[in-house]
């Protein structure tokens, strides 16, 4: 259950899957890219939907192992958005600390089923969400977060 | 009935008081040497009652009273320099399994300054404690057990939630989307309920903070200029049951909804005002926005206006739809005891 290829038979979204080389083809405008971490394939694809939407590039995750090893890989990861309970050996909360120690620079959104324990064991500066969330709302979060990084790499 | 001052008599009245108590009770000189004991005691800690007058409280039995720091407190006790009350000590006997004590002691007061003697009752707890352990443990498990099912409901909400929103980015129809946005509201204003039921634990939800949740929720999906549209909720310090709850949310949901389709067509700005009032048993809860107005549009029957119908219906309440000039107002009203005998059919 890792990575779907195209669950979605019908209509394949442009850009939506780990398409580095497509996003590089429109190279003047480089879009911020986003890692989503999340074990449930169809809550993963949605995730992956409203980010490709948004205007973003989309990387995916089922669990923090695999999270770790695309972050060392690439290094233009800006935002992390991940579920809390996954299978494994780090859930989503050590997964937030991991990186917020080794890799500052990274925004974090964190969302879970289990709203009432976890707000208060994030690191400093991630954001929560309980599920489950509006769209709208985890998008205009990354919105807010993204903000700066983009018109710093606009100018 | 004289209570001689000889050495060691007691009045009799004091003596079976004490080996009639019902909680067991040792009645001990200043050297803590029994003067006798409830047969309660004798009962309660297998004590042969024929053996234990005149002996030392810690000889009794086979020894196991001959606790170093339950003996220092009850001297201190005849002393007076100590109290002891509710004090927790176990009880360890060969073969047998620890029991826990409650201790109280006392200096009887009977008028008698020349010799001091001892009433210590002993509680037995173990069975006590058991149960109030066993009662604790049910009731972890129990919430455990709830933060669990939140937890999965919560997850399968998302995966409603995700299923929806994907389909609506995929359809092609603007009508299909729209219907798909809605009840992606639908679920997400359910959703809202089961959150505040998870946070607060009761069965009880505040209306000021689940339409002021539910609100933000449906601006954040639905209105994508916020200095041109505002939702504003303005409710008393109702408390309602959580189904109830869930009726007046959707009615939310669904007049909201129909606000934000209908009400502001061109960019027209404005606002929508949710309000809920009650008074005794009897409440209003209204929908208000400065649009545009039915003018002759009036009566559509669309699947929103069906849901509020029937969730007033279940809520004996009425809808009345007013011009507001401008804009609509939608008012959903409960008197106390209206004629209960709602037909039942639909």
């Amino acid at each position: 259950m890792t990575t779907p290829k195209s669950a979605d038979a019908g209509q394949p979204l442009p850009n939506a899957k780990l398409g580095p080389a497509q996003a590089g083809d429109i190279a003047a405008n480089r879009k911020a890219v986003i890692l989503i971490v999340e074990d449930n394939a169809i809550i993963r694809m949605g995730a992956v939907d409203l980010v490709v939407h948004a205007g973003y590039e989309a990387l995916e995750a089922s669990n923090a192992e695999e999270a770790i090893r695309l972050l060392e890989a690439r290094t233009d990861i800006v935002l992390v958005f991940t579920d809390v309970g996954m299978p494994g050996t780090m859930d989503g909360i050590k997964l937030a600390h991991h990186i917020r120690n080794r890799w500052p620079p990274v925004k974090l959104i964190v969302a879970s089923g289990r709203s009432i324990i976890e707000q208060s064991r994030l690191p400093e500066g991630s954001h929560f969400f309980p599920k489950p969330y509006s769209d709208g709302t985890i998008v205009e979060q990354m919105r807010r977060m993204l903000a700066p990084i983009e018109t710093r790499q606009e100018s | 009935m004289a209570s001689v001052s000889a050495s060691h008599l007691e009045a009799a009245s004091t003596l079976a008081v004490v080996v009639s108590s019902n909680e067991p009770l040792l009645f001990l000189t200043d050297d803590l040497r029994v003067i006798v004991v409830s047969a309660s005691f004798c009962r309660t800690f297998q004590i042969d009652p024929a053996t234990v007058s005149g002996k030392l409280l810690s000889e009794i039995g086979a020894g196991e009273w001959d606790m170093p720091k339950l003996n220092s407190l009850l001297q201190a006790t005849a002393a007076g320099s100590a109290q002891i009350e509710a004090y927790e000590i176990d009880l360890k006997r060969a073969g047998q399994k620890i029991r826990q004590l409650v201790v109280n002691a006392r200096v009887l007061e009977d008028g008698d300054p020349d010799r001091t003697r001892l009433l210590v009752a002993v509680a037995d707890v173990t069975d006590a404690r058991a149960d109030a352990r066993q009662k604790d443990d049910l009731i972890r498990d129990k919430a455990i057990l709830m933060q669990e099912v939140q937890h999965r409901v919560a997850n399968s909400l998302q995966i409603i939630a995700s299923v929806l929103m994907q389909s609506a980015r995929r359809v092609q129809s603007e009508e299909a989307r729209g219907h798909l946005h809605d009840a992606h509201n639908r679920v997400m204003s359910i959703a809202a309920v089961q959150r505040h039921l998870a946070k607060s634990g009761v069965e009880n939800v505040s209306l000021q903070t689940y339409f002021t949740q539910l609100s933000d929720s449906l601006g954040a999906s639905m209105i994508s200029d916020k200095d041109r549209l505002s939702i504003v909720v303005s409710v008393d310090d109702s408390v309602v049951k959580s189904d109830i709850s869930i009726s007046l949310g959707l009615i939310v949901t669904e007049l909201v909804i129909n606000a934000l389709k209908h009400a502001f067509p061109q960019e027209r700005s404005g606002k929508i005002s949710v309000d809920y009032r009650s008074h005794g048993q009897e409440w209003t809860l209204s929908v208000r926005d400065d649009g545009v107005g039915m003018g002759d549009s009036a009566a559509k029957a669309g699947l929103g206006t069906g849901i509020v119908e029937a969730l007033a219906r279940n809520l004996q309440s009425d809808i009345s739809v007013t011009d507001a000039n401008p804009g609509t107002l939608v008012s959903v009203t409960h008197l106390a005891d209206v004629i209960d005998n709602v037909p039942a059919a639909a």
